[in-house]
C-alpha cells in the first residue's frame, strides 16, 4: 500500500513545516516542530491533551501566527495556499442559524465555487442531502462533523487539515469517516489529522508523536513501534493488584505499567532482565501467572514517550 | 447552593479584567466628565449683530450683552445675514440696530432694536432670552435719558428704547420639534452599535470565526461584507422611525429629502462602522455591550442634544466635537427645523464622513487574519 502510493504520487511534498515554535505567555507550547507530509498521505499527529496538536494545526492553516519557523503548503506560503487546503476545526464552527445547504453554499462562495450540482453530490455522498434545509445547529454531533467536512471539501482542496475529526463520534460513524479519508487519500488528497485515539493512529500512513510541544517520534505505525529503542515490553497474565503496580513503579528501570483487563503490560529498560521482573512480582503476589516478552504496541510506545513521569498510584 | 452560585459568578467576573475595568472605571470617568461638563447655563453664546448706528449708545447695548460673558459678539453686514448666521448654526442669537437709533433716542422717540433667538432648542432659547435682559439693564440705559431745559415738560418714557425679541425657526418653541430629531439619532445609534458591536465577537465566541479565517476572504471583503447588511437594516429603521415621527408627532418636513437621505446614509455608516470597531476590540459579547453603552451615554449628554453645547465648558468641548452624534443633531435640526442651506451643513457632513473613513480604516487594520 505504502509503496503503491509512493509510486502513484511520486511522494511530492505537500506540507512542510520547519522549526515551528509558538509561545503563550512565555510558556513554549510548540517547540521547534518540523514535519514533512507527502502527497496522498494520511498523516496523524498523535499527542495527549495540551501537547500542542491544535496549536500546530492552527499554525499550519494560518489561523494563528507562529513565533518562529515556517509552513509551506504545496510549496506556497500558507496565505497563498489558502485555496488549496480545507480545515475542519475541533469544534463545530459552521453557522448554526444557517441551513446545511446555506452553510455549504457560503463556504463554497468563499472560494468562488458555484457549481451547485457538485455541491449537492457532496451532500449526497456524506448522507446530508436529507438534512439539506435543516438548520445546522439542529443536527446531531455526527452530522455536524460531516457538514464541517463537506464545507471544507467544497472547493476540492489538495490538502485537508482535520483537528480531532472523530472525537466524540460513535464507532460506526468513525468507520464511515475513515473509509472516506482513505478514498480522499486515494484521490491524491493529503490529510493531516490530529488525534489521541490509538485505533485512529493505527490507520494513518505516517505518524508523529507529540509530547509537551515536541515531536518525540516519527514514522509509519509499524516503524514507530520501535521508537522505544532497546526498551522491552513484557505481558503478564495478572489481574489488577494495587500493591504490585506501586512496587513495580518504584523499581529502577521501569518505564510504564499498563493494565488491560487481566493483562499487565510492563515496559522496562534493557537493564531489567526478565528474571529480575519475575522476582519483583513474586515478592508481592503469590498467584500463578505467565510472563512473556512481547512486541510493543502503539499505545505502549505512545504512553511511554508522552508521559511526563510514571504515574504514581 | 446559593453561595456556590454567588461565588462562581464573582470568580467569573474577576477573571475578566477588562470587564472589571469597564464596570469600575466607566462610571467614574462618566461621573467626573458629566460633573464637569453638564451645565444648563450657556456661556459665550455666539451672537451676530448688525449695528447701523455705531454710536456711543449702541456700544453701550453691545457692551451690556458682552460684559457678563454670556454672549460673544461678532458683526455682520445686514439684517438678513443675522438670520442666515443663526440658520447655519454659526450663531444662536442676533441683534439688529437700525441706523437711526441715536437720532430717535436723543429725541426720546423710543427706538426699537430686535433681538433674535434660535428657537430650535427651547431650553437654550429660554436661557438666551433671559440673559438678553442685560441689554436693557440700568447700566446700559442710565445714560440714555435726554431732557431739554428749553422744552416744555414732556413725559419721558420709562424705557429709552425697546428691545423686541423674535424667536426664529421654532417660534412656538415646541419641545417635540427639538427632541424628536435627536431621538431618531439615538435610536439608530443604539440599534447600530449593538447590532454590529456583537457581530464579530459573536463569531469569535461561537467559533465560526476560526472556520472563516482559513478561507481566502480578504480583510476588505470581511469588513465591507459585515458593514453593508447592517447599514441597509439601520437605514430602513431610520426611515421607519422618521415616518412614525411625521405621522404621530407632526414633525416638519425637511428642506431637502435628498439631503436627509444623505444624512441618514452617512450617519448610519458612521454608527455601523463604529459598531464594527467595538466588535473587533471586545473579547466577549458582554464587553461589546458595555463599550457600546460607554459611547451611547456621553453621546446623548455631551452632543448638544439635551444640554446646549454652549453650556459645556471649553475644556470638555473637544469631547463633544469628537462625538459623531453632535454633528447629526446639528444637521437634522438644520434640515427639519431651520431649513439650513447645504453649504452651511457641509462642515458637519464632512465631519461625519471623516468618522466613516476613520472607523472603516480602523476596522480593516484591527481585523486580523488570525485568531
Amino acid at each position: 500500500m505504502h509503496i503503491l502510493r509512493k509510486l502513484k504520487f511520486e511522494n511530492t511534498l505537500m506540507i512542510k513545516a520547519v522549526n515551528l515554535t509558538k509561545r503563550f505567555n512565555g510558556h513554549v507550547a510548540v517547540d521547534a516542530v518540523s514535519l514533512n507530509v507527502g502527497k496522498g498521505e494520511i498523516f496523524g499527529l498523535l499527542g495527549p491533551n495540551a501537547a500542542g496538536k491544535t496549536t500546530i494545526i492552527r499554525m499550519m492553516c494560518g489561523v494563528i501566527n507562529s513565533d518562529e519557523g515556517e509552513v509551506r503548503i504545496d510549496n506556497m506560503s500558507v496565505d497563498k495556499a489558502k485555496v488549496n487546503f480545507g480545515y475542519v476545526a475541533q469544534y463545530f464552527g459552521q453557522y448554526e442559524e444557517l441551513s446545511v445547504w446555506e452553510n455549504l453554499k457560503f463556504y463554497a462562495r468563499m472560494y468562488n465555487v458555484t457549481d451547485e450540482v457538485r455541491l449537492y453530490s457532496l451532500l449526497n455522498h456524506y448522507d446530508l442531502a436529507q438534512f439539506k434545509h435543516q438548520l445546522s445547529g439542529a443536527l446531531s454531533g455526527g452530522y455536524q462533523r460531516r457538514l464541517a467536512l463537506v464545507c471544507a471539501l467544497a472547493h476540492n482542496p489538495k490538502v485537508l487539515f482535520l483537528d480531532e475529526p472523530t472525537a466524540g463520534i460513535d464507532p460506526v460513524t468513525r468507520k464511515i469517516l475513515w473509509d472516506d479519508f482513505y478514498r480522499l487519500s486515494a484521490e491524491g488528497k493529503t490529510l493531516f489529522i490530529t488525534t489521541h485515539y490509538m485505533e485512529e493512529a493505527q490507520r494513518c500512513h505516517q505518524l508523529a508523536f507529540l509530547s509537551s510541544g515536541k515531536i518525540v517520534a516519527k514514522g509509519s505505525p509499524d516503524s514507530i513501534k520501535h521508537a522505544l529503542g532497546d526498551a522491552r515490553v513484557y505481558a503478564a497474565s495478572i489481574p489488577y493488584i494495587p500493591e504490585l503496580r506501586r512496587s513495580l513503579l518504584n523499581m529502577e528501570g521501569i518505564i510504564l505499567v499498563n493494565q488491560f483487563g487481566n493483562e499487565l503490560r510492563i515496559v522496562v529498560t534493557s537493564a531489567i532482565a526478565k528474571s529480575n521482573l519475575a522476582r519483583k512480582i513474586n515478592s508481592v503476589t503469590s498467584i500463578a501467572y505467565s510472563l512473556e516478552i512481547t512486541e510493543p504496541n502503539l499505545e505502549d510506545v505512545f504512553i511511554a514517550l508522552t508521559q511526563e513521569q510514571p504515574v504514581k498510584p | 447552593m446559593i453561595t456556590a452560585m454567588i461565588k462562581k459568578e464573582l470568580i467569573q467576573l474577576r477573571r475578566d479584567p477588562r470587564m472589571i475595568g469597564l464596570i469600575v472605571v466607566m462610571p467614574l470617568v462618566l461621573l467626573i466628565l458629566f460633573g464637569v461638563a453638564l451645565k444648563l447655563e450657556p456661556q459665550n453664546v455666539k451672537l451676530a449683530y448688525f449695528d447701523g448706528d455705531h454710536s456711543f449708545f449702541t456700544n453701550l447695548i453691545k457692551t451690556g450683552l458682552w460684559s457678563d460673558g454670556y454672549f460673544e459678539l461678532y458683526e455682520v453686514d445686514n439684517k438678513q445675514q443675522i438670520i442666515e448666521e443663526i440658520r447655519s448654526g454659526r450663531s444662536k442669537a442676533g441683534l439688529y440696530i437700525d441706523k437711526d437709533f441715536s437720532a430717535l433716542l436723543t429725541e426720546n422717540n423710543q427706538p426699537h432694536i430686535t433681538f433674535y433667538v434660535d428657537g430650535t432648542m427651547p431650553s437654550l432659547t429660554t436661557a438666551i432670552k433671559y440673559h438678553s435682559d442685560s441689554a436693557t439693564s440700568e447700566g446700559v440705559t442710565g445714560d440714555m435719558y435726554f431732557s431739554d431745559a428749553d422744552a416744555e415738560n414732556v413725559v419721558i418714557a420709562q424705557a429709552p428704547f425697546i428691545m423686541d425679541t423674535e424667536v426664529l425657526f421654532n417660534p412656538n418653541e415646541k419641545e417635540t420639534w427639538f427632541f424628536l430629531p435627536g431621538i431618531i439619532g439615538i435610536l439608530i445609534m443604539q440599534i447600530a452599535l449593538i447590532l454590529t458591536g456583537i457581530s464579530v465577537v459573536r463569531e469569535r465566541e461561537k467559533r465560526t470565526l476560526e472556520q472563516l479565517l482559513v478561507t481566502p476572504i480578504s480583510k476588505a471583503s470581511f469588513v465591507i461584507g459585515k458593514l453593508i447588511p447592517y447599514i441597509i437594516i439601520a437605514l430602513l429603521d431610520f426611515y421607519i422611525i422618521l415616518g412614525a415621527g411625521w405621522a404621530i408627532f407632526e414633525l416638519p418636513q425637511p428642506s431637502s429629502h435628498a439631503l436627509l437621505f444623505l444624512l441618514s446614509l452617512v450617519y448610519v455608516a458612521v454608527m455601523i462602522s463604529l459598531g464594527l470597531v467595538i466588535s473587533l476590540i471586545a473579547k466577549t459579547q458582554q464587553q461589546a455591550m458595555f463599550i457600546a453603552i460607554f459611547i451611547i451615554v456621553p453621546s446623548i449628554l455631551l452632543s448638544g442634544f439635551v444640554f446646549p453645547l454652549e453650556a459645556i465648558p471649553d475644556t470638555v468641548r473637544p469631547i463633544s466635537y469628537a462625538i459623531p452624534f453632535t454633528y447629526f443633531v446639528e444637521i437634522i435640526r438644520g434640515l427639519l427645523i431651520k431649513q439650513t442651506r447645504f453649504i452651511d451643513l457641509v462642515p458637519y457632513f464632512s465631519a461625519l464622513t471623516g468618522f466613516v473613513i476613520v472607523f472603516v480604516t480602523t476596522s480593516i487594520i484591527k481585523f486580523r487574519r488570525t485568531l
